[in-house]
């Protein structure tokens, strides 16, 4: 060992361990809200390129000792490859959740990508809603759209007092856990106002506690 | 492609989450450490306890490569103290395990299923957020690992009935109020309740959309200030609708 392989293990991170487990934790995290919040989220970018490089490099060192006879190694390699599994579940569900959310909201979720917050979708998932639109709209003005009228062949209209873009109902119950001490929340239009402490578990609207769980105070369960 | 499911966890995703406690273990052989995704896991020595997810304690409790060692809140002196306390108190939860604390620059704060809420140091007098999917797990799993399943198992039946109730009578809360609080709720229970605790209170709260947003307009005009003064017309007509 010389002094630049000291000042390595000086330099390094102290834990690469610890960030992986609290990678897990914020993975396991994100996909907990997805599969509970009634809107889509931001993407986790950052997060999930660590967790997708992990995996790649979790597969070749698999594959490296795929071969071997060994029944001691093979053993290892079943432990790396049920864990590799269990977190491609994760990446698995939390992505099939947003792609299930922007099916449900594409015109609101793309409006909002484009207008208020960049970070809302991946580029894949832009690329997705935009070509998936496209496709539809296409399809719709060919097979109906365009024997009627000019005025009533938006796929968007808003005229009328009603928008004809769907939007997630933003007031709906999910359930909380606290993570920091936050305070009173107030319920907006009930007069409900409640103390939430580190690890109180409620059930209040979306719209509610939204602020906290984006700012990661508060998260969904 | 899209999932398919409806909003809110599965049964089956819960125990999956469960799966990701840690417990305790007395290794029967040794295995070298393992560079895992979530962190590495310590070289395994027979003659020395280990921590290690469940779900890795469960493939070598079957491989019969290790013993797990249950949770100190899993005994029937534990369960039965806890469930006491249940019975005792009909308007809450047994509370959760105290929390350890959180430094202000933390950026990852850990919360179950990361906490080491059922490893052999765990606290002994409260139950965990994963409480009822992990004592069924071990009880399938590891039964011999126990020094007196049946009652271990029959006061987790026990509990599970009397918690449950609670469920069904805090609907008597579920008003449109906006929030209730299930401190001390299992991750299970949970899953469980959810639809029909979400879709009580947004029903309720379709029903009395528009006084609500009467009630906003008012508040909006007379700013947030203006607030407490009017709680008590609000309660009244909530007399009226009755």
């Amino acid at each position: 060992m010389d002094i630049s392989d000291l000042l390595a293990s000086v330099v390094a991170p102290p834990t690469p361990s610890h960030q992986r487990l609290s990678d897990l934790q914020s993975l396991t995290r994100s996909f907990v809200a997805e599969r509970t919040c009634p809107e889509l989220l931001p993407y986790p970018s950052a997060l999930l390129d660590r967790v997708l490089e992990a995996i790649r490099e979790q597969i070749e060192t698999i594959e490296e000792h795929a071969g071997d006879a060994d029944p001691r190694t093979n053993f290892r390699m079943i432990i790396l490859q049920t864990e590799l599994e269990r977190v491609r579940f994760l990446v698995r569900g939390l992505v099939r959740g947003r792609i299930a959310k922007i099916d449900a909201h594409p015109l609101h979720i793309l409006n909002l990508y484009t207008t208020s917050q960049p970070t809302l979708l991946s580029p894949s998932e832009h690329k997705y809603l935009t070509t998936h639109q496209a496709l539809l709209s296409s399809h719709f003005s060919a097979s109906f759209l365009s024997q009627f009228p000019a005025a009533l062949q938006r796929l968007d209209d808003t005229t009328g007092g009603v928008s004809m873009v769907d939007k997630p109902d933003e007031d709906r119950a999910v359930f909380v856990r606290c993570l920091r001490d936050v305070g009173q929340v107030y319920v907006e239009g009930t007069g409900t106002r409640f103390e939430m402490r580190r690890g109180d578990v409620s059930v209040v609207r979306w719209s509610a506690i939204r602020a906290w769980v984006l700012g990661g105070d508060v998260e969904l369960i | 492609m899209a999932l398919p499911l409806p909003p809110g966890l599965t049964p089956a995703e819960v125990a999956f989450l469960c799966e990701m406690e840690q417990v305790t273990v007395m290794p029967r052989q040794t295995l070298e450490g393992l560079d895992l995704l979530g962190g590495s896991i310590p070289p395994l020595d027979p003659r020395r306890r280990a921590v290690l997810p469940l779900w890795l304690a469960l493939l070598l409790k079957r491989q019969r490569r290790a013993n797990i060692i249950p949770p100190p809140w899993l005994n029937p002196h534990s369960l039965k103290a806890v469930l006491d306390d249940e019975t005792k108190n009909d308007e809450r939860f047994s509370p959760p395990p105290r929390l350890p604390p959180v430094a202000p620059d933390t950026t990852t704060i850990f919360s179950p299923p990361f906490l080491p809420s059922s490893t052999a140091d765990a606290a002994p007098d409260a139950l965990p957020y994963h409480w009822l999917e992990l004592g069924e797990m071990l009880l399938e799993a590891a039964e011999d690992d126990f020094e007196d399943p049946e009652s271990v198992r029959r006061y987790l039946r026990d509990l599970r009935e009397v918690r449950l109730s609670k469920v069904r009578r805090g609907t008597d809360q579920l008003v449109a109020a906006g929030s209730i609080s299930l401190t001390g709720a299992g991750g299970m229970e949970i899953a469980e309740g959810r639809s029909f605790i979400t879709g009580v209170i947004d029903g309720l709260r379709k029903i009395s959309a528009s006084r609500e947003q009467q009630r906003r307009d008012r508040e909006r005009e007379e700013g947030e200030g203006g607030y407490p003064g009017t709680a008590d017309d609000d309660e009244d007509d909530e007399m009226e609708m009755q």
